[in-house]
């Protein structure tokens, strides 16, 4: 395997393992969100459940064996209420416009224009929670502050 | 629906974090910093991605002029919009700067007349090139709206055969500009 080749097989099983996470996390989202917001958090489920799937097949046609979900993941922030499930929501997003933005610089062709495109629909779903704008979704060294993300529980 | 609810208990080996993905996209990075060449079916010529990163930059130096002009035009949405500018002119200085820090060449700071009428074909350009801004407010916020659009989509296009970094610049910068058409459009404040 070449080394371009190589990392775009890493960066598709980054983005497939932030896509099992976000999948994961809509589902405490959906759990908390509120009658009014709960249809928004079920059709971005449904989104990150198709471009997990996708990202899937991807990874097999380039020759990897796709990383599998989390049994469990730790959550970024406590989410007791929907106020909290609206954020987390937005910071998902913002997780996926990232390792996105990575897919694209290390893939080419129609992957490459399929990463942009889930890297549009996140920053517009981010939005859409956050009600802010972004100037470089999916851009750590251009957002200016560090991503609060999750981290790794041992 | 099956949302499962609970995440499971606070520790155990199985379980990873909603950043696991995070070390390994930093890797990512780390490995291809400085690189610009893997990917793309068709790499671009350093002239053809100097070319894109030009246009890309008086594209967004000609959106943040019409943002000027409906502020100008409508006060009452200045408020509103000022974040939304904000966003271009930093869009506009990642182009002019470079992705990887490299200076970019004969970028002109100064709005592109043809991406300002083409950016609204439904309004009538004026004299200087500028399309009028519409006397509603509602009418203004679209006539932004379908110029933030189309340049998007102009990147979402360029991207594909552009180089690796500027590829991925070009992805945030579009996805941005979507967002800003949400705002504009579907936004209630």
């Amino acid at each position: 395997m070449s080394d371009a080749q190589d990392k775009e097989l890493r960066a598709l099983q980054a983005a497939l393992a932030a896509e099992h996470a976000a999948v994961y996390g809509y589902g405490v989202v959906g759990g908390r969100i509120g009658e009014r917001r709960r249809t928004e958090a079920r059709t971005a489920y449904d989104a990150h459940r198709a471009r997990r799937d996708a990202l899937v097949r991807d990874v097999k046609d380039v020759g990897g064996t796709p990383v599998a979900a989390a049994a469990g993941y730790a959550l970024p922030f406590p989410v007791p209420d929907a106020a909290a499930a609206v954020r987390l929501a937005a910071e998902l997003e913002m997780r996926v416009a990232g390792v996105y933005a990575d897919l694209v610089r290390s893939s080419g062709g129609e992957r490459r224009r399929s990463a942009a495109e889930a890297m549009r629909e996140a920053a517009v779903r981010s939005v859409r929670w956050s009600g802010e704008s972004v100037a470089f979704p999916g851009l750590a060294e251009r957002s200016g502050t560090a991503p609060g993300g999750p981290a790794p529980a041992p | 629906m099956s949302f499962p609810l609970s995440p499971r208990a606070r520790s155990g080996p199985r379980r990873r974090s909603l950043l696991a993905a995070a070390p390994a996209a930093l890797l990512v990075a780390g490995c291809s910093a400085g690189s610009d060449d893997p990917g793309g079916p068709a790499p671009a010529r350093p002239s053809a991605a100097e070319r894109t990163r030009a246009r890309a930059a008086r594209d967004s130096r000609a959106l943040a002029a019409r943002y000027d002009a409906v502020a100008a035009a409508h006060p009452k949405l200045a408020e509103r919009l000022r974040p939304l500018r904000a966003d271009v002119v930093r869009h506009a200085e990642a182009f002019e700067g470079g992705a990887d820090g490299s200076a970019s060449p004969a970028v002109s700071a100064a709005p592109s007349v043809e991406a300002t009428a083409a950016a609204a074909p439904s309004s009538s350009p004026s004299a200087s090139g500028s399309p009028a801004v519409p006397a509603s407010e509602k009418d203004a916020l679209a006539q932004l709206a379908a110029a933030e659009r189309e340049i998007a989509d102009r990147r979402a296009e360029e991207l594909v055969t552009a180089p690796a970094e500027l590829a991925r610049l070009l992805a945030s910068v579009s996805a941005s500009g979507a967002a800003h058409v949400y705002l504009l459009t579907e936004a209630r404040r």
